[in-house]
């Protein structure tokens, strides 16, 4: 890799070193990671200063010394807010020791479904940190760590965003508002009363200073407003560009105000890295008090919704079901039951008593209503295919291994080609994948034979990672076999996807760590993850899709297939995006007959400027800046907002803005929701192909996309920008995204560190 | 009787141990006999108690008895001692007066302040980990058990580690 130097260390501020014995091999220093953060923190420190030195002493001498001494004040709080953003711990869990996972081998399921407040949530199974990781919590790609209540990875602050620094990210893009408008009015005043020596000093550097703000405003104030309409929805960012809960029911909100008090009031959260180790003085020592127990305390197991995941844990035949995420992974641990072998006995028997519990219909979260019927048919006809199939696994692996065999020839290469290629594995590989549950395997291979879905993503909830072979396959089988083929679809499906943790926990392929630099964005690359961030697991992906061209779908589901549509047609052509795949994977599956649909779905989609939709003035005037279309530059800069304003205007219909954007510019734009913030066309080269190269032959156009989107992304990014012959959209958009986040610099360089 | 020979709990079927432990023994005396004063029973196993997300993300813990504890503890003892602490959490966790203040004194002072004050949620942390500890003290370590606090496992799991009973008088 070009980009990295062999030096170990230098992992960048927001990675502690972890406390507990193992620890990772440290990553390569990548120089390019500190360059969006360099730049933030030159051009706001930078034209601050400036400001300070040439505009303000007119402006006390003329007005009021309260000028400067207000523009003080702001300036430091943007600085604490970035300081604090930059350098705190968001929120990474430790990994989890090797005893915690002891029950969790081969038979352990990839998810672990978990019911919130009448809601069903999948947990995912994280390899790296080995533990299922809590609702929220998503892995991020580019820190290479799990952390907890993610909202995404920014590059202009090179952090990721989690729990615990997510109210400083927030306030800094608040008074970063602020600081820029006070920077922008003052400057504008200044020139005003100076229109006659315009060629003084002092009023070119105020020129240049109002064009940096101005420049920086439109996507600063824009991501401002989008965040605010996040805080009061209480959703994360992941949570939102993926559309968890587009549709659905948000299950973490508590309503607007409780929501924003949350955010801005609720006491700073603890780090769980770098904690003094608590050493407890006990003495545990036999001789041990006994107890004395009764028959119905021995016979007595209350099930509640914890145990959903021990019965999950055991169930083999249920986690069938579960979609998988093939990556390669290090190796599971070693049988744990020759650690603890009085246990043993009691989780096998367990495990046989619960093997044949009946199938709950709670896998799939975020779907409180989905039509009913035929999707349900598919459902149960699923989860039956699933039983059958998974006890002949559970009890045989050496059939399995031959069956894996099989989807390993059948996925591997279709992993590796082109969608044409991925249309006609897809086939085989239903076949096989009905064949016989040989999941680890095939989610093992699949996972060798590209990138992880799973280490790619900075989210949660990664279904499929051999999407190429199954999204090709899925949006073309799909829309040709509806109810009967629903149903196969759902089981190959399931059954290729699902995946133990076994299979998560296998050795990554040599190139993953290049792979990995990539992604916290790849999530918003997909434009929605939708149905597998929904926790649409592989049965239900086909199921509702296919009954959707004949059904009212459901508002969530047709929303879903609106926001697919755009990126869908986008993934077709990538290989490389595995993670991206995922969810494009159920996202083609679910809309199944989006390709007609698309043209005019993707016009009315985009059609629409970018201001957080439901936010007052600021978005106004964003959205006036944005003529509706023409220039690529204003536009890319505010693509996210109008990836975000995709969903927002799925649910509040129409804006009244036509459609103007063509249909070229429309994928470039939907594929741009968040690289505007962290492209620079003229930097990112060299870090970009560092990290692509491995799973592209094509340089991408704008590398710094990489530090937070998956290579696979940049790839289509680039095919894209080729394809609309937008170049200089795509420069546009790198320089509008380094805005976002250049004004930002501030102190960073400079400040304390603040204890994380 | 405890097992000097697996301290690190790594130990094989107890029969096996047994006759392992009376053939070297006498390798072993003197090696464990300045052990004697720290040595612990060896682990036999561990439980692990999980969040209940029943809520949202607030900082709670499955009250379920877990089926490995039920020769060596009370249910009802258990239980309350997993209720205090989501007691516990949901204090840290409360969006009251002390945790406002905290926020804007922090804004005011740039943050600075965190260098001196601890915050809410830590003094709390500090509470669960005394409460833990005394539990330990009382009522655990008596029976054989050995609870972690959850910080260390990033408040994910409660870790019950349930030591060998070597006692001969079974």
């Amino acid at each position: 890799m070009p980009g990295s130097s062999g030096k170990s260390g230098g992992r960048g501020p927001s990675s502690s070193p972890l406390p507990h014995a193992v620890v990772p091999p440290r990553r390569p220093l990548r120089p390019s990671r500190y360059v969006p953060v360099s730049a933030a923190t030159f051009f706001l420190v930078g034209s601050t200063t400036l400001f300070f030195c040439f505009t303000c002493p007119w402006l006390s001498e003329s007005f009021s010394v309260a000028v400067p001494i207000y523009n003080g004040v702001i300036f430091l709080f943007v600085l604490a807010n970035f300081c604090m953003a930059t350098f705190m711990d968001p929120g990474i869990f430790p990994r989890a020791e090797e005893d915690e996972d002891k029950e969790d081998d081969f038979r352990a399921p990839l998810y672990k479904t978990v019911e919130i407040r009448g809601i069903q949530v999948r947990m995912k199974w994280c390899s790296t940190c080995r533990f299922y990781r809590p609702p929220r919590c998503s892995h991020c790609s580019v820190c290479d760590n799990c952390v907890e209540e993610f909202d995404h990875h920014c590059p202009w602050v090179n952090n990721c965003i989690g729990r615990r620094n997510y109210r400083y990210f927030f306030l800094f893009l608040l008074s970063l508002t602020a600081h820029i408008m006070a920077v922008f009015g003052f400057g504008l005043l200044f020139i005003l009363y100076h229109r006659q020596n315009i060629d003084h000093l002092h009023a070119i550097v105020t020129l240049v200073v109002m064009c940096v703000a101005g420049l920086f405003f439109i996507p600063v104030a824009g991501l401002t407003g989008f965040h605010v309409v996040l805080v009061a929805r209480g959703r994360t960012t992941n949570e939102q560009v993926t559309g968890k809960f587009r549709g659905g029911v948000n299950p973490f909100t508590n309503g607007c105000w409780r929501n924003v008090s949350h955010i801005l009031c609720s006491s700073q959260a603890p780090r769980y890295l770098g904690r003094k180790k608590c050493v407890q003085n006990v003495k545990v020592q036999p001789p041990f008090l006994r107890l004395q127990l009764t028959e119905a305390q021995l016979a007595t197991k209350i099930l509640d919704n914890g145990i959903q995941g021990d019965l999950h844990r055991s169930k083999s035949s249920l986690e069938m079901m579960e979609s998988q995420s093939c990556d390669a992974e290090p190796p599971p641990p070693p049988k744990p039951e020759l650690r603890y072998p009085g246990l043993s006995q009691r989780n096998m028997e367990e495990c046989s008593l619960l093997g044949k519990a009946p199938p709950t219909p709670t896998m799939y979260k975020y779907r409180p209503s989905y039509s009913p019927g035929k999707n349900h048919t598919t459902l149960t006809h699923a989860y039956a295919n699933q039983l059958s199939r998974g006890e002949s696994v559970g009890s045989a692996r050496e059939s399995s291994s031959s069956s894996s065999s099989l989807l390993q020839a059948s996925q591997q290469p279709g992993f590796r080609s082109q969608p044409s290629l991925d249309r006609r594995e897809t086939s085989s590989d239903r076949v096989v994948g009905g064949l016989g549950g040989e999941k680890r395997d095939a989610g093992r291979e699949a996972g060798g034979g590209g990138i992880p879905g799973y280490s790619l993503g900075g989210r949660s909830y990664p279904s499929f990672s051999d999407t190429t072979v199954l999204s090709g396959g899925a949006s073309r089988s799909s829309s040709s076999t509806h109810t009967s083929a629903g149903t196969a679809n759902v089981s190959e499906a399931t059954t290729t996807s699902t995946s133990f943790k076994s299979l998560a926990n296998q050795t990554p392929p040599p190139h993953h760590p290049s792979r990995n630099g990539s992604l916290s964005y790849d999530s918003l690359l997909a434009g929605g993850e939708d149905l597998d961030k929904g926790g649409v697991t592989g049965p239900v992906a086909p199921g509702p899709p296919s009954g959707r061209p004949c059904t009212p779908a459901t508002h969530f589901l047709s929303q879903q297939r609106e926001a697919d549509i755009p990126s869908q047609s986008l993934h077709h052509h990538h290989r490389s995006s595995h993670h991206h795949h995922h969810p494009f994977l159920h996202r083609s599956s679910s809309s199944t007959s989006s390709s007609p649909p698309p043209p005019p779905e993707r016009d009315c989609l985009l059609g629409e400027p970018h201001t957080a939709p439901h936010l007052p003035a600021a978005n106004q005037t964003s959205a006036s800046a944005l003529p509706s279309s023409a220039p690529p530059p204003p536009h890319h800069s505010h693509h996210h907002h109008h990836h975000h304003s995709h969903h927002h205007h799925h649910h509040h219909s129409a804006s009244s803005r036509p459609p103007r954007f063509a249909a070229p510019h429309v994928p470039p734009h939907h594929a741009y929701p968040y690289r505007t913030r962290s492209t620079d066309t003229p930097l990112g080269s060299s870090s970009s192909s560092t990290v692509r190269s491995p799973l592209s032959p094509h340089p991408p156009p704008l590398g710094k996309s990489l530090s937070y989107s998956s290579a696979a992304a940049a790839e289509m990014q680039y095919r894209l920008v080729r394809k609309a012959s937008a170049s200089a959209g795509a420069n546009a958009a790198g320089v509008g995204g380094g805005e976002s986040g250049v004004m930002g610099g501030g102190g960073a360089i400079q400040a304390a560190k603040f204890p994380r | 009787m405890s097992d000097p020979l697996f301290p690190d709990g790594t130990c094989t079927q107890q029969h096996a141990v047994k006759n392992r432990y009376q053939t070297e023994i006498f390798n072993m005396a003197e090696t464990h006999s300045l052990q004697d004063m720290r040595q612990q029973a060896a682990v036999a196993a561990k439980v692990f108690v999980q969040r209940d997300y029943t809520s949202g993300t607030m900082c709670q813990f499955q009250t379920k008895f877990p089926s490995e504890l039920e020769t060596k503890i009370d249910k009802q003892q258990f239980e309350e001692t997993i209720r205090t602490l989501n007691n516990l959490y949901a204090e840290a966790e409360k969006l009251g007066s002390q945790s406002f203040i905290e926020g804007c004194l922090a804004c005011l002072t740039a943050y600075t302040v965190f260098l001196c004050m601890e915050t809410h949620y830590e003094k709390v942390l500090k509470k669960i980990a005394k409460y833990i500890q005394e539990q330990n003290d009382k009522i655990y370590a008596p029976r054989g058990l050995l609870l972690t606090d959850p910080i260390e496992r990033g408040l994910r799991v409660i870790e019950i580690t349930i030591y060998e009973d070597r006692s001969f008088t079974r």
